[in-house]
């Protein structure tokens, strides 16, 4: 490839700790998968080795505990988090080190409808401000929140939500960021992508432009701003 | 001496029952997980799940997930999707049943969903409160007494709730149980258990239906209905006067459904609210039109009397000596007009086929078309707020349908219309071919067949141009 890592025209990076160059105590973080499943690992693991702190996760939730693999839970576990904005933080029946760290006080949960919180990322990443769902009116979802009566049905306002970075799993990508998923894999990242500052995906493999079908591509590379290629 | 107490799969085998052809049934996490698997393959009927799987069953080979995490693959006719295109579909009212595992159900139709239950202290729902809000009808699975013996079914739940007055069934592994009005009716035994039985353990009180029966469990076999018209005029033989119809198109003769715009003009429906983005300007704009022909656009439609209103971002001729005919329909009176930013009426569009009733938008802000709009300041910034859009009809063009109505198009042929199938009432869609079901790759669908209702081929050779200049 002719160009530098990180120039508009090749944001592949050499690994995936310097693929989080920029990456402070106390950014939010918007991290892609499926409890456990279709997780972007090896970026997981280079937050970790990155000693952030105080990080604001946003995600669906870890998966079970024990998985031997570096999800969230290991993240949770290094003390990188502070807070965890989620519709299911931990496994109910396992539980697990978010569970654990949370009833120690060293983990602030904020719990969210999955919809809900899949609303607001979308907003964010569409330069919506705030919308009305009508989604949790008349639960503890709307306590404390701005309702209002439309069309005879009352909806409760929900800002919208971005973050610093996004940390997603694709299955490819060209060099410019244009992104393929497969299955599950595409869980939250297409909004996730859209919602954040940074957007790094973690992909099996990276080809040149024009290899990916126009009509293929679920996440435009305008969203992308760094790419990292497993080597497994 | 009871019975036997039902096990998950006898569980989902009466609870699939519920199920209706061509339906959209939303799986949750816990015990619905089991219905699926219930029905074979090629049943007329989407499961989909949270994870994004639409049209789907759990398969140790597939590549989606279902709401336990159980490997998955998408059915014949199936497509992969996101979280947010579920949640999507789901407060968008795409969704006509959900089931969800609850921990408790109340007379009024509360609930307290099983994730909320075992995570005391936090009580998480995971994507209950949106199944719950969304779906059009709530079906809950749940055991009637826990292992201890405390019941389930209670005057008030004691724990959280995840939706208020939404529960209509219950299917329990010893009853079925109608939510109405408040008043729990015990409508099915299982094999082996009196209704005494029941209410002895229900822990709320149970009145007896006037059919009071034995739950079954034969599984239903429900065909796809057919989403196949043989002409674009009988798929619109019912708009009515007065409809508000979505038309596909940007501005010149691409990407437009130019077979359903002929046939809307020659079934005649008269007062309509059309949406677009332009109101019909090929014709004075000429993009990529030849000399000495006349593109079909929305032009047929005005000049036929038919347009009682456009809501449109681009309703004029780029050229001020060359009026559109929705221009010269506007300056007689003839119909009504209201702009919308091109972005805000595509955003207004995804509103209406998402659930969102009205957003905030930073665009017009300080405009002519921001005036008389609420202003919002959030993070330091104005906002407007839009409503959301939602038609009678959509007709759009696409590239390729299979029968049951998952899409794909071409180019920009796109335009607006993801947006514009998700909402509307009826969507009906002009495809260049027709393919059976699983020969579209589940990955490259753009338009799930959930959003379409009618599919009509174009014909060959069906010319963008009308026949006199």
């Amino acid at each position: 490839m002719s160009t530098e890592p990180g120039t508009s025209l090749n944001k592949v990076y050499g690994s995936a700790l310097e693929s989080l160059a920029g990456l402070q105590d106390g950014a939010s973080l918007l991290i892609g998968g499926l409890a456990g499943h279709s997780e972007p690992e090896g970026l997981l693991e280079a937050v970790i080795a990155s000693g952030a702190r105080a990080l604001t996760v946003i995600s669906q939730g870890a998966g079970a505990p024990d998985s031997g693999r570096a999800d969230l839970n290991r993240m949770v576990e290094s003390g990188a988090v502070g807070k965890l904005i989620s519709p299911l933080p931990f496994d109910p029946r396992q539980g697990g080190p978010v569970k654990d760290l949370w009833e120690a006080g060293l983990l602030e949960l904020e719990v969210q409808p999955a919809g809900v919180l899949a609303e607001r990322i979308r907003a964010g990443g569409a330069g919506i401000g705030g919308l009305f769902l009508p989604t949790g009116a008349g639960t503890r979802f709307s306590e404390g929140r701005e309702l209002r009566e439309i069309n005879g049905r009352r909806h409760v306002f929900q800002p919208a939500l971005k973050a610093d970075f996004a940390l997603l799993r694709a299955a490819s990508a060209d060099t410019l960021g244009n992104l393929l998923y497969q299955g599950a894999q595409r869980n939250w990242n297409p909004i996730m992508a859209m919602a954040a500052r940074t957007t790094v995906a973690e992909v099996d493999s990276v080809s040149e432009p024009g290899a990916l079908d126009p009509e293929m591509v679920i996440t435009p590379a305008i969203f992308v701003q760094r790419i990292f290629v497993r080597s497994d | 001496m009871p019975g036997a107490r039902l096990d998950s799969k006898s569980m989902a085998q009466r609870a699939v029952q519920e199920v209706t052809a061509g339906e959209a049934v939303a799986i949750g996490s816990g015990l619905p997980t089991a219905i699926p698997s219930t029905l074979p393959a090629d049943t007329g009927v989407w499961f989909l799940s949270e994870t994004g799987a639409v049209g789907y069953r759990t398969s140790s080979a597939g590549m989606m997930v279902d709401a336990a995490r159980n490997p998955a693959s998408a059915v014949r006719g199936g497509a992969a999707a996101g979280v947010g295109d579920v949640a999507a579909m789901l407060a968008g009212g795409h969704v006509g049943l959900a089931f969800v595992e609850a921990a408790q159900v109340s007379a009024a139709g509360d609930f307290v969903h099983w994730t909320t239950a075992e995570t005391p202290g936090l009580a998480a729902p995971g994507f209950a409160v949106d199944l719950a809000s969304g779906a059009g009808r709530l079906v809950a699975l749940m055991r009637l007494a826990d292992d201890s013996g405390a019941p389930r079914l209670v005057d008030q739940c004691s724990l959280p709730i995840d939706g208020s007055r939404c529960v209509s069934l219950i299917v329990t592994d010893v009853a079925v149980i109608r939510v109405t009005d408040g008043v729990l009716e015990l409508a099915e035994v299982a094999p082996g258990w009196t209704s005494d039985d029941i209410s002895s353990i229900a822990g709320a009180p149970l009145s007896l239906a006037s059919n009071l029966r034995e739950m079954t469990f034969e599984t239903p076999g429900l065909s796809w209905p057919n989403k196949v018209y043989a002409t674009a005029s009988e798929a619109l033989s019912d708009v009515p006067d007065g409809a508000i119809v979505n038309v596909d198109g940007f501005g010149g003769p691409g990407g437009m459904a130019h077979y359903l715009m002929t046939a809307l003009r020659d079934q005649g429906a008269k007062g309509l609210t059309m949406i677009s983005n332009t109101a019909g300007i090929a014709r004075v704009a000429r993009f990529g039109v030849p000399e000495g022909v006349t593109a079909i656009d929305h032009t047929i439609l005005v000049e036929n009397g038919q347009v009682a209103k456009a809501i449109a971002s681009y309703p004029v001729s780029p050229s001020i000596n060359r009026p559109s005919a929705f221009e010269r329909a506007y300056q007689e009176g003839e119909s009504d007009l209201e702009v919308s930013p091109q972005g805000t009426l595509a955003e207004r569009l995804r509103s209406g086929g998402a659930g969102v009733v009205a957003f905030y938008t930073p665009t017009a802000v300080g405009t002519l078309l921001g005036e008389g709009k609420e202003v919002r300041e959030i993070d330091g910034r104005q906002y407007v707020l839009e409503q959301q859009i939602i038609a009678d009809y959509c007709i759009i063009r696409g590239h390729k349908a299979d029968t049951l109505g998952n899409m794909v198009y071409k180019g920009t042929s796109r335009n607006f219309n993801p947006v514009m199938a998700t909402a509307a009432r009826v969507t009906v869609v002009e495809v260049d071919e027709i393919v059976e079901p699983g020969q579209l790759n589940p990955e490259e669908i753009v338009t799930p067949g959930i959003f379409v209702n009618r599919i009509v081929r174009r014909p060959e050779g069906f010319s963008p141009y009308l026949e006199t200049a």
